[in-house]
């Protein structure tokens, strides 16, 4: 959901800020000191700053060199989002539930120590770039391979069920867990500039087709193409755990197929990069709870209302909020894409048709 | 006619053409996906001048409210509250899908291709 920054932005980590960090760091961890070799600023992060820092610890249990990144919290999250240090104990949960992730290090909510609340995480080779990936020219050799360990990876996360207490902070949803969404794009809706009847019509319909959750897991809650890392075809983390909930994990996987999310790549249905049976194929292995392409398809739907609402609020920042970002202006004019998706699948759906 | 100088739409096609022509192959990586979406903000801009975007509207909102009363947030409201449903209108899918065509027309005719719709 990285959206461009709407002027120039602030450079949260300079000089006097690292020499701060680094025995803040050497606390955290244990160690009997830190010292921050050096510090650049990563490309891609766009609402939040990414910062690759060499640091060199002694004592402790993380005693040698290392490369790890610190995230600071962006300055304006978007509504839903976790904080920078919910979305770390999320993360944490996943490692230890054997998901490919940036190793968490430490996290700060004090926005004072450099600026923002940050989170420090290891440095994790590859590249998350969605569009790049599916244009790879050696994607026909990788790409099934790589949406099954994907769908595994993701089976992983459902598994994280809030059973004994786990994740507390995340708030236990009330009712049907795809209906409370159509509540929330509905309120989301009332806040926008621009109406559109034909979403009210595709909400409605989720609404009516909400199905009840077989099981209530972790949902990564944007899960998909652009926030994973790949690394020469293979998967090295995956990103961006902001929206972490408790729900239904039908969600995610309609939400990685998503039309929207293929980067043009339509006929690659997991995500622009295989076919879809390999992601279920790599799910279904890991997975207690055994998913079928049929039953995903309202949640393609959902994800469809879900993008069309956001991309609306995004475009609001520009008409409403007066941010200058030509990235915002046209994200503004998208949803009649997503609707127009969304009421192809309908169709389908009510024709019984399959994929 | 209206003078090639004074159409906007000739004068908003000029820019994009300078922008893709000639600004664009100058440019770095980074700043050339900033070029590529001026150019596509701009191209945006020259189809909407073209069609009169409350007549898209207005089609519409024709086959749901009488003599012209209804407006885009009305329809909106009154879908969400079932007042305008399928029960009511049989062929309001057909209408609203007929109304995003219209809209991408204007927005992204190359989304339309890609769902094989004619723009």
């Amino acid at each position: 959901m990285a959206m461009a920054p709407a002027g120039g932005r602030a450079r949260t980590l300079d000089q006097s800020r690292m020499e701060v960090l680094a025995p803040w760091l050497a606390g955290e961890i244990g160690a009997r000191r830190v010292t921050i070799r050096s510090a650049e600023l990563l490309a891609g992060g766009a609402v939040q700053e990414n910062w690759r820092i060499e640091v060199e610890v002694e004592g402790g249990q993380r005693s040698g060199r290392h490369t790890w990144v610190v995230r600071t919290d962006a300055a304006a999250r978007l509504a839903l989002s976790l904080d920078r240090v919910a979305e770390f104990k999320c993360i944490a949960e996943a490692a230890a539930a054997g998901v490919k992730v940036a190793e968490p290090i430490a996290v700060c909510s004090d926005a004072g120590l450099i600026g923002a609340p940050f989170a420090v995480q290891a440095f994790v080779q590859g590249s998350a770039q969605g569009r790049r990936l599916v244009r790879d020219p050696d994607l026909a050799r990788f790409g099934d391979t790589l949406a099954q360990e994907i769908g595994e990876q993701l089976a992983r996360i459902h598994a994280i069920r809030p059973q004994g207490g786990k994740l507390p902070f995340l708030p236990h949803p009330v009712g049907n867990p795809a209906r409370r969404i159509v509540a929330e794009l509905r309120a989301s809706l009332d806040k926008a500039s621009e109406p559109r009847p034909a979403l009210e019509y595709v909400l409605n319909w989720l609404d009516r087709h909400a199905p009840q959750p077989r099981v209530l897991t972790l949902v990564h809650g944007d899960f998909r193409t652009g926030n994973y890392m790949v690394d020469g075809g293979r998967l090295t983390a995956i990103l961006d755990w902001e929206f972490c909930h408790w729900g239904d994990p039908r969600e995610d996987i309609g939400w990685f197929i998503a039309r929207c999310w293929r980067f043009g790549n339509d006929e690659k249905v997991a995500g622009g990069i295989a076919k879809f049976a390999s992601l279920l194929g790599g799910y279904n292995a890991v997975s207690d709870v055994k998913v079928t392409a049929g039953e995903v398809q309202y949640f393609e739907v959902l994800a469809a209302a879900r993008w069309a609402a956001i991309s609306l609020l995004q475009g609001d920042r520009f008409v409403v909020g007066g941010e200058r970002s030509i990235e915002l202006a046209l994200t503004g004019l998208m949803p009649p894409e997503m609707e127009f998706d969304a009421l192809e699948l309908i169709e389908r759906i009510e024709k019984g048709a399959g994929r | 006619m209206m003078a090639r100088g004074k159409d906007p739409a000739a004068l908003i096609g000029l820019a994009v053409e300078t922008i893709r022509v000639e600004l664009q192959p100058a440019l770095s990586p980074e700043k050339r996906y900033a070029a590529a979406m001026a150019a596509n903000a701009l191209e945006i801009a020259m189809r909407a001048v073209a069609v009169e975007d409350e007549a898209i509207d207005l089609e519409l909102l024709d086959a749901f409210y009488e003599d012209g009363d209804g407006t885009m947030r009305q329809l909106a409201r009154d879908i969400r509250s079932g007042k305008v449903s399928e029960a009511s209108h049989p062929d309001l899918r057909r209408r609203l899908r007929a109304h995003l065509v219209a809209e991408l027309k204007i927005r992204n005719p190359r989304f339309l291709a890609s769902r094989g719709v004619k723009a």
